[in-house]
């Protein structure tokens, strides 16, 4: 089969496992609420010219300072430019949601593809990839992107390149552990057997038993970035143009808030953020509680015993003494 | 029913493995998982091996399907050397034999439908139209003694017996001449053993197939196998057509086995071993058995004793059986000391 | 009768699931004589698991619910026991062996100290009197070098020593009863044989009781007095073991026996019971076994046998026993 047709069929299968995720968590009580509030934010960033009440980036729909939350500005306005604290909420969601969603993805790629590499190849790919590892994990990333922004400039983009070039290799070093586990399965080596060739077996049979671990992280991952995003908003290393909940605090507080009191303006976006990282993070869980069955029963099974019938358990139990009457000696024969 | 054809043929092989651990500038140790093993597999024979964890049978097993590269020796299937083959005739020469695992939960991917797990071998070789493959798939689903309606079920949905009748239905789905059981059964309930067992000895009649038997049960090997090997911590302590060997078991370790079975009729003298199974990481020079032997002489843990043949189709690594005395392993010992100063 | 130690009447167990009810137990009776080896046999999925926890009172609720009219050990009930006085019991008067020796070891606490721990519990003795015990006990159950063997860790040893220490860990307080659950499945044929050697010498020698569960019938036929079949969750044969052995009632012990493999049979192909064991969530109506069985009647079908007890020692559920004569005597 030709590359392109290999590439493809992949990304269907991808397409189809993350489909299934999906009907997965919409079962699942608590899945069903992170997914609702990702979509919901996810609604928001999309459609938030349409609903935002305000374009915050419209220098002329500014409105007079520093004003209390009222119907026409719900939560007021900025004390440093007049704009809607509202509306600004709304295009947040553009930022963190891109941000975390594109290095959590990102992430994800290039976790998984070395990861099986180094975990299933083995060899000078695995020693390689894994010294890699080690070496950026010992760098302070902080720092660096302090520096880098200060060279090229502050964006999104540097950030999120950031983050993707330092944030797969925690994800790599947890596949690779998966990996070397599924790599001694009986049915892997009945796949080699059969003349199966590595490409073959690293997308049919390892690929899927790592997808659950991925979307797992992933979840995870994204919630991680958004909060990290934040922090490096609020530190002044995002696009000072761009609308973020992260700057938002950092306006916030250089514009003194606290000092008059507009709390509104604070809690704005930490709610923004908190209910953007909740939801990643409950999906995440979710993922977890599904991967792992014995996790799932211990919280169904207390609902399950809750809601039985005690006379139904008594008929059950009374059932099984059916044919147990009292021992006849050698009547029955 | 056997040509006189060996389809396999295992000439001194030995597989050693680094052991792990250790300072890094101590000596590097060796696990000798198998050493210096000979033998020959005749076409639509059952090849017993048998013997006890860590006694290499099943890295004798991976060494004869190519799974693992041998340290030392040669692998001849089928008149080619199996190690000496390029990379895509390996691949060909390696899909007429097939395995079959012991343990039938690990041996299926869960995600796979039972059409997608037995399909996969043809799906891999190519060639097959779907049409083809699914024909092909419920032919042998019904040879195994499965429903037609289990097609598109997974592994979760059935038993343990059942997970193996899967696991043989994709082994033999090309067609291959040769087929390892690496412990069939012992992962399974015993009231199903015999299910498993009849239907392998049904399917080696119906297709013509070479089975290598590998197991600790010596009670099932008695039924299965044709001739047998058995194996200590690496070497071939005894070997031969399984009807000698039975009648007239000789080496210690093999009666050792035979008492372990627990058998229910038969009163036969029990020999119980002391001592545990050592372990294979640098083993002692000479006989690998000696320190569990209950006759073991003055100069077995320094000098091997060769496999030699007792009787017709019967062979015994073993100085007592063999008939040297102390004496004559004494003066080989000296003979070995001075020729290695 | 005051030589039965272990009387345990109509023990039920049921595990429920979303899908429907795990029925594990289903109303079984058992009664273990002093210093007598009983073994309660049956394949996975029966129950027998379930049944050694249950009396040893280790079954949580949930996931699970019992049901038990007694479980009387040496005169007292101890069904109804809270599980503070239930620790006081456990490791003194029944203790369990189980299979897996890695998991049910400590892995970073040595074998010494884990066998220390089990005297300290139960007796008022100083730390350097313990380990002097479990010295004793090492070398009884003949580990070599029991001094420095005890400072091992589990995975330092060998499956069948950390068997052993299993064993000891168990015989330690001399308890009643010993609850041993496949004590000897995972090991080597030779180690096995080897191990239950021990088990059954020391069981004699201290007459100790034994409760062996097991799916291996020759491990039966070696160690045991009494044996229990258990089937789907109820028990279809009671014998003593050479009656079981010699003349078996239920078609299914019957199969049991013809499919163990012998070194004494000539013939190529195995004696083999159809299909497989039924889900404990989906048995079949009337007698669980009738799908499997080769003397199924209609009546077999709809009615569950009762468990008639022909004899001392001796009970069969089944309509139709097989090597019985015509007046229904053995």
């Amino acid at each position: 089969m030709s590359i392109i047709k290999r590439i493809s069929n992949r990304l269907i299968d991808i397409l189809l496992s993350i489909w299934e995720f999906i009907k997965k968590l919409w079962r699942h009580p608590k899945g069903r609420v992170g997914l609702i509030m990702v979509l919901f934010l996810a609604f928001l960033a999309v459609f938030a010219p349409l609903i935002a009440p305000y374009d915050p980036y419209d220098v002329t729909q500014r409105a007079a300072k520093g004003l209390s939350p009222s119907w026409n500005h719900l939560l007021g306005t900025t004390i440093t430019t007049g704009q809607d604290i509202f509306s600004m909420l709304i295009y947040g969601t553009r930022v963190s949601l891109l941000v975390g969603l594109v290095t959590g993805i990102a992430i994800a790629f290039l976790g998984a593809i070395l990861g099986i590499i180094a975990g299933y190849v083995g060899g000078l790919a695995d020693n390689t990839i894994m010294r890699i590892v080690d070496v950026m994990l010992v760098i302070p990333t902080l720092p660096l992107t302090i520096v880098i922004t200060n060279l090229f400039g502050k964006s999104y983009f540097i950030i999120v390149l950031i983050f993707v070039v330092f944030g797969w290799t925690g994800l790599a070093r947890v596949v690779r552990s998966l990996v070397l586990v599924l790599k001694n399965s009986n049915y892997v080596k009945a796949s080699e057997l059969a003349g199966g060739s590595r490409w073959h077996i690293m997308t049919k049979h390892i690929l899927p038993g790592v997808s659950h671990l991925l979307i797992m992280n992933t979840a995870l991952t994204c919630a991680g970035i958004m909060v990290a995003e934040a922090g490096l908003s609020f530190l002044g290393l995002g696009d000072p143009t761009a609308i973020s909940w992260g700057k938002m605090l950092a306006d916030a507080q250089s514009g003194g808030a606290l000092l008059f009191g507009h709390w509104w303006w604070i809690m704005a976006p930490g709610i923004g953020i908190f209910i953007a990282v909740f939801s990643f993070m409950r999906i995440g869980l979710v993922m977890e509680e599904i991967l792992n069955p014995r996790m799932k029963a211990s919280s169904g099974i207390y609902k399950l015993f809750k809601t039985l019938n005690n006379t139904y358990i008594q008929e059950v139990f009374a059932k099984m003494d059916e044919g147990n009457e009292d021992l006849p000696k050698g009547e029955a024969l | 029913m056997s040509d006189n054809l060996p389809i396999v043929k295992i000439e001194n092989l030995s597989v050693n493995f680094p052991a792990k651990g250790g300072l890094p500038f101590a000596k590097k140790k060796y696990i000798q998982a198998v050493t210096d093993v000979s033998l020959e597999i005749h076409k639509g024979e059952t090849f017993g091996i048998v013997g006890e964890s860590g006694c290499g049978k099943s890295t004798l097993a991976n060494a004869m399907i190519g799974m693992v590269r041998p340290s030392l020796g040669k692998v001849t299937f089928k008149d080619k050397d199996l190690f000496s083959l390029k990379r895509i005739e390996f691949k060909e020469v390696r899909r007429d034999m097939q395995m079959i695992f012991q343990d039938p939960f690990s041996s299926l991917n869960p995600r796979f439908s039972v059409y997608q797990i037995i399909s996969e071998p043809m799906y891999i070789r190519g060639g097959f139209t779907k049409k083809e493959m699914e024909n092909r798939v419920l032919e042998l689903l019904k040879l195994v003694g499965l429903d037609e309606k289990d097609l598109y079920r997974y592994p979760s949905d059935f038993s343990g017996g059942q997970k193996q009748r899967i696991g043989i239905a994709r082994a033999i789905s090309l067609n291959p001449d040769l087929l390892i059981c690496d412990e069939p059964v012992s992962a399974l309930d015993v009231s199903v053993h015999a299910q498993i067992l009849n239907l392998l000895i049904d399917l080696q009649e119906k297709l013509n197939l070479t089975y290598v038997f590998i197991s600790h049960n010596l009670a099932v090997v008695k039924n299965v196998c044709d001739r047998i090997l058995v194996m200590y911590l690496g070497k071939v302590m005894e070997s031969g057509s399984t009807k000698t060997i039975y009648k007239n078991p000789l080496h210690p370790y093999t009666n050792a086995l035979l008492s372990a079975i627990l058998d229910l009729d038969i009163k036969r003298e029990k020999t119980i071993l002391k001592g545990d199974i050592p372990s294979p990481i640098d083993p002692p020079k000479g006989c690998r058995f000696w320190q569990r032997c209950p006759y073991a002489m003055r100069g077995c843990k320094d000098i091997e004793a060769p496999l030699i043949e007792v009787e017709p189709n019967h062979f015994v690594a073993c100085h007592k059986i063999s008939g040297f005395t102390e004496e004559q392993i004494a003066q080989e010992l000296d003979r070995v000391l001075v020729h290695h100063v | 009768m005051s030589n039965i130690l272990l009387k345990l009447r109509n023990l039920k167990v049921i595990f429920p699931a979303n899908q429907g009810i795990v029925r594990a137990v289903e109303g079984i009776d058992i009664d273990i004589a002093k210093g007598e080896c009983v073994a309660l046999v049956g394949e996975s999925g029966c129950g027998k698991s379930v049944t050694s926890l249950a009396i040893m009172r280790l079954l949580n609720t949930p996931p699970a619910l019992i049901d038990v009219k007694e479980i009387n050990l040496d005169g007292e009930d101890i069904s109804k026991y809270s599980e503070t006085k239930m620790q006081t019991v456990r490791g003194k008067q029944i203790s369990m062996i189980f299979q897996d020796a890695m998991t049910a070891l400590n892995p970073v606490m040595t074998v010494g100290k884990q066998i220390d721990e089990v005297y300290l519990k139960h007796n008022n003795i100083s730390k350097q009197e313990a380990r002097k015990q479990t010295i004793e006990a090492l070398r009884l159950v003949g580990i070599p070098e029991p001094e420095s063997r005890a400072k091992a860790f589990p995975h330092q040893l060998s499956g069948g020593l950390r068997q052993r220490v299993l064993i000891a860990m168990a015989f330690a307080c001399m308890p009643k009863l010993i609850i041993a659950d496949e004590p000897t499945t995972a090991l080597d044929v030779t180690i096995q044989a080897q191990v239950l050697n021990v088990l059954s010498q020391m069981q004699r020698s201290h007459n100790v009781s034994l409760l062996l569960i097991t799916h291996d019938l020759s491990v039966v036929a070696h160690t045991a007095d009494l044996v229990y079949v258990m089937y789907a969750g109820k028990i279809v044969e009671k014998a003593r073991v050479e009656d079981l052995f010699k003349k078996p009632h239920h078609p299914y012990t019957e199969g049991l026996l013809g499919s163990i493999p012998r070194l004494s049979d000539s013939k190529k192909h195995f004696i083999q019971i159809p299909d497989s064991v039924p889900h404990p969530m989906f048995k079949p109506s009337g007698c669980y076994f009738h799908p499997r069985c080769k003397y199924v009647t209609d009546k077999c079908k709809e009615l569950m046998p009762p468990l008639v007890k022909i004899d001392k020692d001796r009970e069969i559920r089944c309509f139709y026993p097989l090597n019985v004569d015509k007046e229904g005597k053995l």
